[in-house]
């Protein structure tokens, strides 16, 4: 396939002199090359240290029998195996089997009604507040507000309006607007979950409304108004126009959202202590109750690799669902 | 291909580096463990000596109490003291830290349950030298000398500063209107539940506001367990057998004991509301007169003459009776007794004078002034009797002190405790109508798990 040479001489001659350039490229693309890397660097090593070197940390400790009678020997602590692995995943004779499972499935349920719920009534709102009408900036910036209240101050908030006598919310339900003829136990029993999952909602909102109210203004209105003139409805605006649009934006909610709620720790501590009872032990209250009010610390260990093993499975599910928005983000 | 591996050498020389650096700290921190031993051989206090000593939120203005109390001892000594008030949410991470790191005070408060817990830690002084000094086990009642000892060692890890006890407090006039005679009212467990009862039945509001005839906060409480093993304790129960190598929290005389409990909530007799809340909300519900009956500690009688303590309202404050813990079907009362003690750190560079500052702290004079403060018990037999003998409502706790009980002292108390709590608040739960139905069978189970799980802790140390 080569083109037939008609000056062979002097194209020898332009490769002879072209040698002893060809390595001077990559050395300058090796010096452009460099600053990226310098530039990462720090950030790099923070994150060996305050991220890679703990959990690197905490998966050995999950090998060990590490208890408060070992606690002082630290990494000396007698080798364990996979056996907290299998003591907690696989053995029904083991106490905390049971409870590991239990926040398991608590934290699957909490995760799912989180996420979904901020993100439907995040978007609802967004929609709504996308809409002109008067005040909307005050509206706009209140709408905030929920976001900037600490999860403490979130969690005292409402376990004081929780409370089945006095609280609020059985005021609201029951002598205000007669919707139910009972007060409802909302910090004991199964509503406990509903308990943590209402305010992790509320507290969630504004982030979501921020984001999609973004989105929604960075769509192009001739797209709505050339759906609108062909007939379309609003409906099949939102749901052929709108939400395709804004699907990059619900999947990186979808990716945060995930992960911190299955990282939830303060809001069913600071509501229930550090045991919030088998209907809203999370995940991370299991672990830290067993790790540090129990002094568990290789169980507890074994149990947050387990967490982290499957929130990086989730990372890798997700980007395998949402590569291609990402490439269009 | 060079430069990345240079690149990559440096950041693990970097990380190298700080490594050793961190070994280095640890080489340091035994030399200045010789150097806290050779000191200890010194029996001369230093003046000008500095003795860092943690203690817990006593009472409303922890540090200027403190600091009031020691302020004499400071002039006698010319050793000063350091007081850092550390919270209780964070205190056991503190002192376990310091304990193992050897990077802490001189000296510290620690709750009496977790006594034995710090010392299986082997970071505090084994104290069975001094103690003749202070008058020995002879000047301390027997459960209280208890929570300074590791079972299984031969050591004195700690030294008794305050007492206090659970102990039954109620309404002289809600009492008076249902015709109940006081002196009787809580002898024994029969007569506790008939007082609800009839409480129920003649009193439901007093002064035009609904009263519940008794309350106590569920598994949100820290000290639930405290609440509910008087009740174990009466029915000839324990939490442990004798050796405490194995749970009996699910006999048949715990599982009575417990059930009766649950069974004053499923009677109507305990106001379920109260389950939601923690034990200082619930004692506000006392204060602010929506309960009749309540078991607390001593600290609060220091607070019905505080005029800044506005959860009273002027009916409840006027009207506070104490009285002790029932007794149960074989006429023995128990309740649980804690308190704090002292604990000093292994590490300390200033061994004496840490001491002199525990010898001061457990003096007679300063024990009872320090407890008035706070409105706790001293430790000191000689003292606490003075101040049991100061009131009615002292004397009621001086006898429920005596009748005291506490629990094995043992490293894996405290993760048995929360066992236990969690278990006891799923039972209270239950008996309110939530979560599982409540059933002969539902106490039982749930006490089988809390065994199983106290069991398996026990375990831990094997």
């Amino acid at each position: 396939m080569s083109t037939p040479t008609l000056q062979p001489d002097v194209s020898a001659e332009v490769t002879q002199r072209r040698v002893p350039r060809e390595p001077r490229r990559p050395r300058r693309r090796h010096r452009k090359s460099r600053l990226p890397y310098a530039l990462i660097a720090p950030a790099l090593v923070f994150m060996v240290f305050v991220h890679g070197l703990p959990a690197i940390g905490g998966f050995v400790l999950s090998l060990k029998k590490f208890n408060l009678f070992t606690f002082r020997q630290l990494f000396g602590a007698p080798w364990n195996g996979l056996e907290n692995y299998r003591s907690i995943l696989l053995d029904s004779d083991n106490p905390l089997h049971n409870g590991f499972w239990g926040a398991v499935s608590n934290t699957a349920v909490y995760t799912f009604w989180t996420v979904a719920g901020t993100l439907v009534l995040g978007m609802a709102i967004a929609l709504l507040l996308h809409r002109k009408m008067r005040g909307q900036r005050i509206v706009r910036t209140l709408i905030l507000v929920p976001w900037i209240v600490p999860s403490y101050v979130v969690a005292v908030l409402w376990s004081f309006m929780w409370q089945s006598d006095v609280g609020i919310v059985n005021k609201f339900l029951v002598d205000y607007t007669h919707l139910l003829g009972h007060r409802p136990v909302w910090l004991l029993g199964p509503n406990t979950m509903w308990a943590i999952v209402i305010p992790s909602i509320w507290r969630g909102i504004p982030l979501a409304v921020l984001i999609f109210l973004a989105g929604l203004a960075a769509q192009p209105q001739e797209l709505h108004e050339a759906a609108a003139i062909d007939g379309a409805g609003p409906w099949r605006r939102f749901r052929h126009i709108t939400l395709p649009l804004l699907r990059p934006l619900i999947a990186v909610q979808l990716l945060f959202g995930v992960i911190y709620a299955a990282y939830q720790f303060a809001i069913p501590t600071v509501m229930f202590g550090s045991n919030p009872g088998p209907d809203a032990d999370l995940m991370m209250t299991f672990i830290v109750r067993q790790s540090f009010s129990n002094s568990l610390y290789g169980l507890g260990a074994a149990a947050s690799t387990l967490l982290m093993l499957v929130m990086l499975v989730w990372v890798a599910v997700w980007y395998r669902a949402f590569r291609r928005d990402l490439e269009v983000t | 291909m060079r430069r990345k591996l240079a690149t990559a050498s440096w950041l693990v020389a970097a990380v190298l580096a700080l490594v050793v650096a961190a070994c280095g700290g640890s080489d340091n921190k035994s030399n200045t463990s010789t150097a806290a031993k050779s000191a200890t051989n010194a029996t001369a206090l230093k003046k000008g000596t500095t003795v860092n000593f943690w203690i817990m939120p006593n009472g409303p203005q922890p540090q200027q109490d403190m600091e009031k109390t020691v302020a004499a001892f400071e002039q006698q000594t010319g050793v000063k003291v350091n007081v850092e008030v550390v919270g209780w949410d964070v205190q056991l991470d503190r002192i376990k830290n310091a304990a193992v790191s050897g990077q802490g005070p001189d000296v510290t408060q620690a709750g009496t349950t977790q006594v034995p817990f710090f010392a299986a830690l082997g970071g505090f002084e084994n104290l069975n030298d001094r103690i003749s000094q202070i008058g020995g086990k002879g000047a301390y009642a027997p459960g209280v000398w208890q929570t300074t000892q590791l079972q299984g060692q031969d050591g004195t890890y700690a030294v008794p500063w305050f007492t206090e006890a659970r102990a039954i407090y109620y309404r002289k006039d809600v009492l008076e209107k249902a015709g109940i005679d006081p002196a009787t009212a809580f002898t024994d467990v029969n007569a506790f539940q008939q007082t609800l009862q009839t409480i129920k039945e003649k009193v439901p509001t007093i002064g035009g506001k609904p009263i519940s005839p008794f309350g106590m906060p569920g598994k949100k409480a820290f000290d639930l367990v405290h609440h509910v093993m008087p009740f174990v304790w009466d029915n000839g129960g324990a939490e442990l057998n004798d050796d405490a190598s194995k749970s009996t929290i699910n006999s048949t005389q715990a599982e009575q004991g417990v059930d009766f409990v649950a069974q004053l909530v499923k009677k109507g007799l305990f106001d379920k509301s109260m389950l939601e809340r923690d034990g200082t909300q619930v004692e506000n519900q006392f204060k602010g007169g929506r309960l009749a009956v309540w078991i607390g500690g001593p600290w609060v009688l220091s607070t019905i003459d505080r005029t800044d303590d506005k959860n009273w309202v002027a009916a409840a404050r006027k009207n506070v009776g104490v009285a002790p813990m029932p007794a149960g079907p074989d006429g023995k009362a128990f309740t649980f007794v804690g308190g704090s003690n002292l604990m000093m750190f292994k590490s300390s560079q200033h061994k004496n004078e840490a001491w002199a500052l525990m010898k001061y702290l457990s003096g007679d004079t300063v024990q009872k002034d320090y407890a008035n403060l706070l409105s706790f018990f001293p430790a000191r037999l000689k003292p606490q009797e003075e101040v049991g003998n100061s009131d009615d409502n002292h004397k009621a706790f001086y006898s429920a002190i005596k009748q005291g009980r506490t629990y094995a002292p043992i490293a894996q108390w405290g993760p048995i405790e929360n066992a236990y709590k969690g278990r006891f608040g799923n039972i209270l739960d239950s008996a309110a109508g939530q979560g599982k139905p409540f059933s002969e069978g539902e106490v039982k189970s749930e006490l089988n798990a809390a065994a199983k799980e106290a069991d398996a802790l026990l375990q831990q140390g094997s």
